[in-house]
């Protein structure tokens, strides 16, 4: 998927226009808060589980070529074939090569940002396979052409009545809006899928490097479909997703699923370990393991190694007051909200990520959820940071911010501006509101309403309150 | 390059990542806040508990017999026209046996299970463990069990005896971690979705219906 992410302003002047979309945004960002909240408060130990998940995640980076090797060589004894790619277009190689070699025409895949990240349907689907998205909001939106607009609920942008005309339009299906009827539909049309696929595609929430052990969590047992009936199972996955033991899962799913839907564990959970075993009656008969770095290692070397701790539950995108406004798909590229807005930069560069850094007003919310303790504002801080030092700032801005700098470093210019600015503002502006700024400042004045200055100075109201007289 | 160099590439890369940054701390040992284990009663009521609230149905009865008619009911109800049990699990094959005069019911095999089109059924086999904090049934193919009836059966019926019941995933993870069966499955209720417009369906993939059954 092409990133579109320096286009954010436009994108998100169209989805703050789109009503249908605001509603729909709305609903499911408050769906997810509240029962997240009650997930949370029903937990006492959450915060413990926070710390130690936290730490669980920056150990793992911090000697990650270690547990890596480990769950290579574990994975690898066990009967797994692990294969490594260096970027997003070798994985698609290797996938394809696999699926060839395999004989796979046909595969059932399960949701995997990874997947969209490096582009592999697509690749798949030239070297002629057949992949049929399994999570239903995934095969809602593959059947409408569309990329998944949230991590969790990729159709959370459609209506049932837009599904409806989907399944009647591509499926040859009877009109119905009611929605246990379309879930009905699709489940019918994917069991089929199902049950003739030669491959299952997933990603991973979680790798055991004691174990080599692939961790899948899902509600609607797709993740399960696709890995006991096909008879290859394909995981791609991210090197970051590794975790030492295996008996750190339990805790990182008490912080998982509470975070992302507000559930105390997800309906299914499956540990899966090396390939098929003589006494299996079922299951595949191959397990394939791609890890994939595309640029993950260039990450852990820098100051955003803790970017790589994301265990991609959701929270921090629907409690940002951007991502509430805007929807998934104003960022333009596979990750929304404010992980996306740290990982888009450092995947797809600055110059095209960077309008997502600076979309923020840095409240902290997705801090404070965070199951991992990402500290997500520091980041984006950061990167606007490093955005100014690789000179991608507007000159304009720069030299505005400079002058902005030196004026704070002179009280008395200051203040006599300050007077000057009050005593002009009792004549121009009416109403308590600035009526217009000039051109790269009207967006404090175009949409909102900008307060008129102070008569008084901010410093000598201060004094006065403090009882300070000069 | 060979694929053992291009692991060793990339293991390398990573290390090379890592030096000289503050990664190298030390870990503190990994410690463990467990609750204190609680008494077996205790368990299975929490167990059931969550399990009720995550959209499961419990049966728990002195012996079988009693059980049968509502079990039996419970199953027309959704549909079920067929029962299977995976060959080895006496215990699931004396109640699938039992059942079907309740239905009636017919038996089918696996095979026939995994057709398309195949009849709508209940899937019976005993768990190998129960979780009470989650309200979580277990199932593994371990000693080549088979795992079809808590995946392709609309309706999965998982039988339980006190023994099974753990407090919490732990326990059960440290079980089965020395040689980790091929797939350690955790089902809790039935299956679901949320994808149209946030409104929680039951059967998307999986079974629309968990039936946890406790035999003495």
């Amino acid at each position: 998927m092409e990133p579109l992410s320096r286009f954010f302003h436009r994108r998100s002047e169209k989805a703050l226009a789109d009503a249908p979309l605001q509603a729909s945004i709305a609903r499911a960002t408050g769906k997810f808060l509240g029962a997240r909240a009650e997930a949370v408060a029903a937990f006492p130990g959450f915060e413990a589980a926070r710390d130690e998940g936290s730490r669980i995640k920056r150990e793992t980076l911090d000697r990650l070529d270690v547990h890596l090797a480990r769950f290579i060589a574990e994975a690898e004894k066990r009967g797994a074939v692990v294969h490594v790619a260096r970027d997003g277009a070798e994985a698609c190689e290797i996938a394809a090569r696999v699926a060839k070699e395999e004989g796979v025409a046909l595969a059932v895949k399960s949701k995997s940002m990874l997947a969209e990240e490096i582009g592999l349907n697509e690749a798949l689907q030239s070297a002629g396979v057949d992949v049929v998205e399994a999570d239903l909001g995934e095969y809602l939106v593959q059947l409408a052409g569309e990329p998944p607009s949230h991590i969790l609920a990729p159709a959370v942008h459609m209506a049932r009545e837009r599904v409806a005309r989907l399944f009647e339009k591509k499926l040859g299906e009877p009109y119905t809006d009611r929605i246990p009827d379309l879930i009905g539909i699709a489940r019918r049309r994917l069991r089929e899928k199902f049950l003739a696929a030669g491959m299952g595609i997933t990603g991973a929430n979680f790798l055991c490097a004691d174990t080599g052990s692939v961790v899948l969590v899902t509600n609607e047992g797709n993740g399960r479909m696709g890995t006991i009936l096909p008879r290859v199972h394909l995981v791609v996955a991210g090197i970051e997703k590794v975790i030492p033991r295996l008996a750190d899962l339990p805790v990182l799913l008490r912080l998982l699923t509470r975070s992302a839907t507000g559930q105390s564990i997800s309906s299914y959970v499956s540990v899966l370990t090396g390939g098929r075993r003589p006494e299996d009656p079922e299951g595949p008969e191959r397990l394939h393991v791609i890890l994939v770095d595309n640029g993950r290692t260039g990450i852990l070397q820098g100051k955003y190694r803790d970017i790589l701790k994301c265990i991609r539950c959701g929270a921090c995108l629907n409690v940002c007051p951007v991502y509430q406004s805007v929807g998934g798909h104003a960022y333009g590229w596979v990750y929304s909200g404010p992980m996306g807005s740290v990982l888009t930069p450092l995947f797809a560069g600055l110059a095209e990520g960077a309008p997502l850094a600076n979309a923020s007003t840095l409240c902290g919310a997705c801090a404070d959820v965070c199951p991992v303790k990402i500290p997500l504002p520091e980041l984006l801080l950061e990167l606007r940071a490093d955005e100014r030092e690789q000179g991608l700032k507007d000159p304009a801005e720069v030299l505005g911010m400079k002058g902005y700098a030196a004026l704070m470093g002179r009280a008395g210019i200051l203040e006599a501006l300050e007077r000057f600015i009050g005593v002009i503002s009792q004549v121009l502006f009416k109403d308590g509101k600035t009526p217009w700024l000039p051109f790269r400042f009207s967006g404090w004045t175009d949409r909102r309403d900008f307060p008129a200055p102070s008569p008084q100075p901010f410093r000598k109201l201060w004094k006065k309150q403090r009882g300070i007289h000069p | 390059m060979t694929p053992a160099d291009r692991k060793e590439e990339l293991i390398r890369r990573i290390a090379v990542a890592l030096r000289g940054r503050d990664g190298a701390n030390p870990a503190p040992a990994f410690k463990e806040d467990r609750e204190g284990t609680s008494g077996e009663a205790d368990r299975i009521a929490r167990f059931r508990e969550m399990l009720e609230s995550e959209g499961g149905n419990y049966l728990a009865g002195p012996s079988l017999d009693p059980m049968l008619p509502a079990l039996g009911e419970a199953l027309r109800l959704s549909g079920v026209a067929a029962l299977f049990f995976p060959p080895g699990d006496d215990g699931a094959r004396l109640v699938a046996e039992t059942l079907v005069p309740f239905g009636p019911f017919t038996l089918v095999s696996l095979d026939e299970v995994r057709r398309p089109f195949a009849p709508p059924s209940a899937g019976i086999q005993t768990a190998e463990f129960a979780i009470a904090e989650t309200g979580t049934i277990v199932q593994t193919g371990r000693e080549g069990k088979t795992l079809l009836p808590g995946l392709l059966a609309d309706v999965h019926v998982a039988l339980l005896s006190p023994a099974v019941f753990v407090d919490r995933m732990e326990e059960c993870l440290d079980a089965l971690s020395g040689d980790p069966p091929r797939n350690i499955s955790f089902i809790t209720g039935p299956s679901r979705t949320g994808d149209i417009e946030q409104t929680i369906v039951i059967g998307a993939h999986g079974p629309k219906k968990l039936i946890a059954v406790l035999l003495p």
